[in-house]
């Protein structure tokens, strides 16, 4: 019989449009999870899948030696696919002509992820390709073309085998962005290799492997491979894990999302909060009732417990109805905008919604419901009983915990989630005390006043206790939008603005001394936006503070002993006066020839952090034969993700200054003017160029599409935002009727009477604004320093906005959830009440 | 004997010390019998009210219905004397806004778990004359018309004892006086014994006797008209 009571209940509560507001908070919680984690897993798979191509696969073994072909069986026993990618300088020689090259040696498979783009003619688009050369066959990069003048058909004398060039190579997947590698690209069939005779003992070869397969099959493999690796000759990558613009945008993006879906979820958990609590209230008297009418207490708990299931089964379904629809429409959206199609996700994020969904209605409900269960049946005679706050501090730890608990589950990330958390406690705490001075002023400051904001302060006063818990609401709710405006603000707008429209899209490397001039004068003729040309000399770090560093010395010994870590590779160094742009000098001075006559060197902020490298730290380097050693006198910031040439270590032009150095450069060429490329760097053949295009459109796509998520996550935040003002204006609504019916009848003006309701609700607003600014304030703090590696900044713009916004939005939301109320004559208004 | 209270007495602790709301009333209410308690306000009618209804409990002294102490007795199982035994009527309605008049006087049976609930309770609104408002909700119904859905629903469990507080209080004259023969009628059908609190003299001097309650004391009136 009770289950008929509860349905019955919950049909007509519907109907009525008294769960209206508790229905809606929970379907919003379940809809923006959904949704926001549909859209972001579809997006990072997505995101997943095109950056693979950076590496043409999921993850690629580098080693200096060929593997033992046991592993590549293990591999392809553990359903992966694998590849072998060889890659080495060499020359290559046609028509008399010859040039250094990058050979790549590559087996059938390759790539097993993105596709190679070939074409007939040099510098033009090309078309993808599944085919590889055959024997005997080379395809070519346009530079090669242009290097030695080259027509499709030539042959050309790599080693001991002579090639025909059959395409140009137009786009390789995993070309990458070192623009050191100033050689132009040649493909050829692995089986080829052997016959080149260039694979001696000694030569300077990449062995690459690729590998690709489901993300539980390379898990597999890498536990049974990575403890297996020789740390020194060997090297395992990841896309993640790779020092790319590409990789670091994409960690970004990710973080993006988190903080994202962290927002909705604590947002749709207050909405749920605060409309338990009056829908528990509203229940009061139907509890006492049934309990006087002989309902047993164990009857009365089955009736509620089943009635919040079943609302919250109807949210739910709600919910993920409205998530999965929003979800379909963006990436609809985004799909049409990329022109590429996203992969579809796991059950996860449905779990993981409706997990939340149950979390929220279940846990925020269980406080008031374990009140409305113990509301006595005398509460029929006395009407203010069954309405003490027993053991708030219950009530807290439960709210406190479930929002807390959310956070971690979804993030995965107790530091983000404990910058949000502690932003909103301080947040909490801070209003608590100031809405309690500010309510105590109220009581001078409302003598003075004139009628209606007297009558406005007069009801702020009366709720205090309510007013407390309504504006720590309101505050919450608008630090999460204040947050994401300054978030999608500042940190985006921050990140967004390192990459202008006119970013460079090409670098031109291999640029001679004599050739630097002209160089610039071709930029200037040419209207083309370039950077300043920067010398290259090759060299290595030999030692820190006469302590050898481990590639300074040979195999044998580094096995023996340990030494300093280094770079464990050749470095491209560089000469300047001035810091370059972009760059940000953290500590020291930039460099004073007085000071320092016999040289110094300025190092990369992450560099001097990995080596351990600090101010006055002596570095030995060996430059062409030379070694010479210089104090490091300034640690520098640079941002990988400027398209401009970028240094490890710049010296000042005393301590480097050679002949033997070629220059580079990068600079913008608009997309319709890419068929003059080759007419432009005609009288500059052996400089070669490097096209960035695709990489700045990668990364352009990744900004776009957090750019997106974050829109996206905003119009969310407003709507949960909207709802908990709703929910609790309503809270106070029985008590404000009361108040109206009595000063209508002691003969109150409806204009007096309605300018102090907008008048309470601006002050509220207003003040929870300013709460919110602050809040918001101590968050992004705590996440630029901690998440997001930033220098920390104050948004005074926001000090205004969020009062402002607070004023406005509470004052008019309240306004318009009251405006029923006052537009009722107070005849109608007791008959209610009664 | 219907109701037997002996000695019972009802004090609360307040800030200014303990508060004695009844002092050591006795009283006895035959089966069948209609009972008036008047009195002025705060003189302590409803805390009575609600000790005999076993919807709060006595500091001291025993309260019995049908030789049942309710002071032995659990919230739950005071909960099922109510259920068996009482019904209620109550000067703002109470009913539940959410539910309509039908379902409204089907709840006791429901909780009851009795089958014949939707029957019983069509057939009790016919009588209070409400046949035509079956699926209004309490807030489209008028004040004579929620009392009498309430008083429908006070008579489905056949109640061998009614308790009104303040019945007609908050309604105008004419529609009191309708309500109030229509609660006087069914009592005589359903020969339940009355128990009510009020204001009015006039309603009082309708029921076979009345107490009146004066600073948490109670005194006979009129020993019998019949």
């Amino acid at each position: 019989m009770w289950h008929k009571i509860s349905w019955r209940l919950l049909r007509h509560e519907l109907r009525r449009g008294e769960l209206t507001i508790m229905a809606a908070a929970v379907a919003l919680s379940v809809c923006a999870v959904l949704s926001l984690s549909l859209f972001s897993e579809r997006l990072q798979a997505g995101l997943l899948e095109r950056s693979a191509e950076f590496l043409a696969a999921d993850r690629v073994l580098r080693s200096r030696d060929e593997i033992d072909t046991q592993w590549l069986e293990r591999a392809q026993d553990e359903g992966l696919q694998w590849a072998r990618r060889t890659t080495f300088n060499s020359m290559a020689f046609a028509a008399e002509q010859l040039a250094l090259v990058d050979i790549k040696a590559v087996s059938p498979g390759y790539p097993l992820r993105g596709q190679l783009e070939v074409a007939q003619t040099p510098f033009v688009d090309g078309e993808p390709t599944d085919a590889l050369p055959q024997s005997g066959e080379a395809w070519v990069a346009s530079q090669l073309f242009q290097r030695l003048e080259l027509n499709i058909g030539d042959s050309l004398e790599i080693g001991n085998s002579e090639f025909v060039v059959t395409q140009v190579l137009t786009h390789e997947p995993d070309s990458g962005l070192n623009v050191f590698t100033d050689s132009p690209n040649v493909l050829i069939a692995y089986a080829d290799l052997e016959g080149t005779g260039l694979i001696q003992p000694g030569s300077r070869v990449n062995f690459n492997y690729l590998f690709a397969g489901s993300p539980g099959d390379i898990a597999r493999y890498e536990a049974w491979l990575l403890p297996q690796l020789d740390d020194v000759t060997q090297r395992w990558r990841g896309i993640t894990d790779d020092e790319t613009p590409l990789a670091s945008s994409l960690r970004r993006a990710e973080q993006f999302m988190l903080l994202a879906s962290l927002l909705g979820v604590v947002l749709a958990a207050t909405a749920v909060a605060v409309a338990a609590q009056r829908y528990c209230q509203r229940n009061y008297d139907a509890v006492a009732i049934m309990k006087t009418l002989g309902g047993a207490r164990g009857q009365i708990q089955r009736i509620f417990t089943l009635h919040l299931l079943l609302l919250t089964a109807f949210s739910i379904a709600i919910g993920v109805l409205l998530g999965y629809s929003l979800q379909a429409a963006v990436i609809f959206y985004v799909q049409t905008q990329l022109g590429q199609s996203l992969p579809s996700a796991g059950a996860g994020p449905y779990a993981l919604a409706i997990g939340t969904g149950l979390l929220c209605a279940l846990m925020f409900s269980l406080y008031p419901l374990l009140r409305l269960i113990k509301v006595p049946p005398l509460r029929v005679l006395q009407r203010d009983l069954g309405d003490s706050a027993v053991r708030v501090w219950l009530q807290w730890l439960i709210g406190g915990g479930t929002i807390y608990a959310l956070m971690v589950l979804y993030s995965s990330s107790w530091i983000l989630s404990l910058a949000l958390f502690v932003g909103g406690s301080v947040a909490v705490l801070i209003l608590l005390g100031i809405s309690r001075l500010f309510i105590r002023a109220s009581r001078q400051a409302g003598m003075q006043a004139g009628s209606s904001w007297r009558l406005a302060m007069a009801g702020m006063q009366r709720r205090a206790k309510q007013n407390s818990v309504q504006m720590i609401s309101f505050a919450t709710a608008l630090m999460l939008l204040l947050l994401v405006l300054a978030l999608r603000n500042e940190l985006l707008a921050d990140w967004q603005s390192q990459l202008p429209d006119d970013a460079p899209n090409y670098f031109v490397v291999n640029v001679a001394q004599d050739q630097v001039q002209p160089l610039e004068q071709m930029f200037e003729r040419e209207n083309l936006v370039a950077t300043d040309l920067y010398p290259i000399v090759p060299g290595r770090l030999m030692a820190i503070n006469d302590e050898l560093v481990r590639d300074a010395v040979t195999k044998e010994e580094r096995d023996e002993s340990q030494f300093r870590e280094g770079f464990g590779r050749e470095l491209q160094l560089t000469w300047r006066d001035s810091l370059p742009p972009n760059n940000i000098l953290r500590r020291g001075q930039w460099f004073d020839s007085a000071q320092h006559p016999n040289g110094e060197v300025s190092v990369e902020s992450q560099v001097a952090e990995r080596l351990g490298l600090s101010l006055g730290d002596e570095l030995r380097f060996l430059v062409g034969g030379n070694e010479f050693t210089v104090p490091i006198t300034s640690i520098r910031d640079v941002d990988w993700n400027t398209m401009q040439p970028n240094f490890f270590m710049i010296f000042d032009p005393a301590s480097l200054q050679t002949s033997g150095a070629t220059y580079i450069a990068s600079f913008y060429l608009p997309t319709e003017r890419k068929n003059e490329l080759y007419s432009l760097f005609r009288d500059f053949p052996q400089a070669s160029l490097v096209d960035v295009d695709t990489i700045i459109a990668q990364l352009r796509e990744v900004i776009g599409q957090v750019s997106l998520a974050i829109t996206f996550v905003l119009v969310l935040v407003v709507l949960a935002g909207g709802l908990v003002l709703v929910a609790q204006v309503q809270a106070t609504m029985e008590e404000r009727e009361k108040e109206l019916v009595i000063l209508r009848t002691l003969g109150a003006k409806g204009s007096l009477l309605s300018r102090a309701v907008s008048y309470e609700f601006i002050i509220l607003g207003a003040l929870a604004g300013l709460i919110a600014a602050i809040a918001m304030e101590l968050s992004v703090y705590l996440l630029q320093t901690q998440v997001f590696s930033m220098q920390p900044s104050i948004h005074w713009r926001f000090w205004l906005l969020g009062p402002g916004l607070g004023a406005l939005v509470v004052g008019s939301l309240g306004r318009l959830t009251c405006a029923r109320m006052l537009k009722q004559n107070t005849s109608q208004l007791i008959r209610q009440l009664s | 004997m219907m109701i037997q209270t002996s000695a019972v007495t009802k004090h609360v602790e307040t800030t200014a010390g303990r508060l004695t709301i009844l002092h050591a009333i006795d009283l006895a209410i035959k089966a069948g019998e209609s009972v008036a308690i008047v009195g002025a306000s705060g003189s302590g009618k409803s805390t009575l009210l609600s000790l005999l209804a076993g919807l709060d409990t006595a500091s001291s002294g025993q309260v019995l219905i049908e030789n049942e102490n309710l002071g032995d007795l659990d919230e739950e199982q005071r909960a099922k004397v109510r259920a068996d035994k009482v019904g209620f009527i109550f000067q703002s309605f109470l009913l539940i806004p959410s539910l309509t008049a039908l379902e409204n006087v089907m709840l006791p049976a429901e909780l009851a778990g009795r089958s014949d609930a939707e029957a019983q309770a069509r057939e009790l609104l016919e009588k209070v004359g409400l046949s035509e408002r079956l699926d209004h909700y309490p807030n489209q119904l008028s004040g004579g018309e929620q009392q009498r859905v309430a008083i429908a629903r006070a008579f489905i469990g056949k109640p061998k004892i009614l308790f009104a507080d303040e019945p007609t209080g908050n309604l105008d004259s004419t529609t009191g006086a309708t309500v109030e023969a229509l609660l006087f009628a069914m009592n005589q059908d359903y020969g339940t014994t009355l128990v009510m609190v009020t204001h009015d003299n006039t309603l009082a001097q309708k029921c076979d006797r009345v107490l009146v309650m004066n600073a948490g004391e109670l005194k006979e009136q009129r020993a019998d008209v019949a």
